[in-house]
Order: structure tokens, then sequence, then C-alpha cells
């Protein structure tokens, strides 16, 4: 069976992009697996996932096409090498963020589009990650998408390449909303 | 030894690498070069230096590059040594100019103090080949073949601390390539790497 990972895999191959680079989850590992796969692509694992946008800026200057791809949580970590590396140099870059949380978060009666306060951000049966994500993306003015279907892999790399900066597609296991 | 004697030397050396700065070494090495491959990590993320050009080194294994990175910036990011090495960056050529502070913000010490041994780490990371140098003679005969191994390579420089101070991008700045932005900066170096292609 197809799985999400697969799908964005031949999207972004159909696109040009010759390396990913980042930290897998359960849920990329997959994908992971057919960028280290393909001849065409390359797989770049890393320590941490601020790295991971500098090394795909410097694939980039180097005239190479490269995504990232990393959890929720690495993205919360990677904040000052988003905004220092990839969104001041005008990378177009396609970062693939696993939305860890999201279908708990909704089973709590929780969108995530608005700033949590601070019993959300407590609770043991909601990821705090989810919470913050998306307001997180927003307070940073960053472009992105929930995906949905394979065009949205088409649709944000559209929005990297015209506003000339890096944005956002979540994932999450389920391929859609859970 | 003197930062400017390290540096002098490896101009004397240097060919069509890229040569990417950071910190305290960013105007010094400006006053010394202009050359369209060099390439200032300044008005940047703090501690990406060596992983941006390791990045450029993944894009074009045709060229060598020189990331001439500050002690700090490459204690905050560590894993690049081990990214480094994992990934087989045969034309990386690391440069960690340590000087034990932080300098442009005014020679604070470092966390573990002076003497930190970054070759040490570049070889338990899986790095080929790592040399340190305290003597800006021998740093000079050993350029040659530094410059051709295969890597990746770490120098650790252990230098004296100086008084460079921060570091802006303005049209008034003496060395060429602050005088841009880092986004003109990256384009530009993007078209000069593309006008090389083999």
């Amino acid at each position: 069976m197809s799985t999400v990972g697969d799908a964005v895999f031949e999207r972004l191959l159909q696109a040009g992009v010759t390396h990913a680079v980042g930290l897998p989850d359960s849920v990329t590992a997959p994908l992971m697996a057919r960028f280290d796969a393909h001849s065409d692509t390359r797989w770049i694992p890393v320590t941490r996932e601020g790295e991971a946008f500098a090394v795909a800026a410097g694939l980039w200057v180097g005239g190479r096409t490269p995504v990232v791809v990393i959890q929720n949580t690495g993205l919360l970590e990677s904040g000052d090498s988003f905004r220092g590396v990839a969104v001041r140099m005008g990378v177009p870059l396609v970062t693939v963020v696993t939305y860890r949380g999201l279908a708990g978060m909704r089973g709590a009666g929780w969108t995530g589009s608005e700033p949590p306060d601070r019993s959300w951000l407590v609770r043991t049966d909601v990821d705090s990650t989810a919470l913050l994500t998306e307001p997180t993306l927003r307070a940073w003015g960053v472009p992105y998408r929930l995906y949905e279907s394979p065009d949205d892999v088409d649709r944000i790399r559209h929005t990297a390449e015209v506003e000339r900066r890096p944005a956002v597609l979540l994932i999450s296991r389920s391929g859609g909303t859970p | 030894m003197k930062k400017s004697a390290a540096l002098d030397a490896l101009v004397r050396h240097r060919t069509d690498e890229v040569v990417v700065t950071s910190m305290s070494v960013v105007r010094p090495w400006g006053r010394l070069s202009r050359h369209p491959l060099d390439f200032a990590s300044a008005d940047s993320a703090m501690g990406h230096t060596a992983d941006f050009a390791l990045g450029i080194a993944l894009a074009r294994p045709d060229r060598r590059v020189i990331c001439l990175n500050g002690d700090g910036s490459m204690l905050m990011t560590l894993g690049t040594l081990v990214t480094a090495a994992g990934v087989g960056a045969h034309n990386l050529v690391l440069v960690v100019v340590n000087n034990g502070t932080y300098e442009i913000t005014g020679n604070q010490p470092l966390p573990g103090g002076p003497g930190l041994d970054f070759a040490g780490m570049a070889r338990a990371s899986g790095f080929p080949v790592a040399v340190g140098f305290d003597d800006a003679d021998r740093f000079e005969a050993a350029l040659p073949e530094l410059l051709r191994a295969p890597g990746p390579v770490l120098v650790d420089l252990r230098i004296e601390p100086e008084d460079e101070g921060p570091i802006q991008r303005r049209p008034d700045e003496a060395a060429d390539y602050l005088q841009v932005s880092l986004e003109t900066s990256a384009r530009r170096l993007r078209e000069a790497l593309d006008a090389l292609s083999p």
C-alpha cells in the first residue's frame, strides 16, 4: 500500500529534488528510504534539525534542489537556523514536517490553529508539540499547508518558489485530517 | 599565532576553492581577499557556518570548500563533525579559528576554557585528517597537502585573541562581501558556482 511518504517522494522526484536533509521518524522513514534508494536522489542524515536547514541552504547555493524532512518537535528546535539561514538567504525550500500529536490534539477538541493557554500545555493526554506547531509557523510568518493529497506537494513547492522562502508541508500518519 | 599570519598563509595558497568565513574571520579575510567564491556567513544564524559549508561541498564535489569557522561557532554545531564524516565530505576543509573566546562580543571565555582539542573531536567523529597548529610557518608548510588530502579535513588553528568587533552588512563596509545582503550574497555565490560548473 502506498504511504504518504511514497506519494510525497514521487511528487518531489518529478519536481527535480536532488537531496533530502533531516532526521526521520516513523512517518517519514519511508520517504527517507525512497530518497536513499533512488539513483537520482540522496538522503543526508544530520544530528539536529537546525543543521538540516543550513546544509540544505548550502546545497541550494551549490545549485542543487534540496528539501528538509523533520518532525515538528525538531522544527521548534531549529528556529534560528530556519530564520537566519533559510529565510534570510531566500532559499525556496520545501520543508516536510511530521505533525506529531495531531490526531490526539484534534481528538481532545483543539484545532491547533490558535496559541494554547497553560492548561492545554501541561495536559498529559495532548502532545504540546502539536499545540505549538501551527501557532509557531504563524508567528514566524511561514507559509504552510496540511497534506491532504499529492497535489499539496506541488502547491507548497510553488509557494516556496514564488515567495523565494521556505514553506512547510505538514504531514501526519493518516495523510490528512484525522 | 596571529590570526593575520594564518590568513596571509591561506591567501597565498588558495586558488579556486570556495571560502566561507564566520565571526571574527569575516572582516580580516575580506581585507585580504576579493574573490567571487568568497562568502561571509554574517548576519545569519548562530553557529551554522560549518553545516552551510558542508551543504556547498555536497552540492559541488568537484570543488574544495574551505570553511573558516570560529571556535564558539563550532561548539554550537559539533554534531556537524559527525555529519560531515558520515556523508564522506571529501572536499570539505574545516578550519577552526581557535582563540578560546567569543571574540566579536568582547572575548568572553568559551565553556571548557582554552585549549579545546578540536582536532581530537574531529578524529573521534571520523575525520581522516585532523591536525592542529600554533605556528603560522608550520601551518603554511602543511597547507598544500591539507588542500589536496581526501577529507573531510579539520585544521585547528590556535591563535591569539584579538579585538574584532561585531559584524554588520552595510554599503560602507570595507570588505566587498559585506556590502550586500545575505540573500544577495547567496545568489551571487550560486551564480558564480553555476558559471563554473563542469
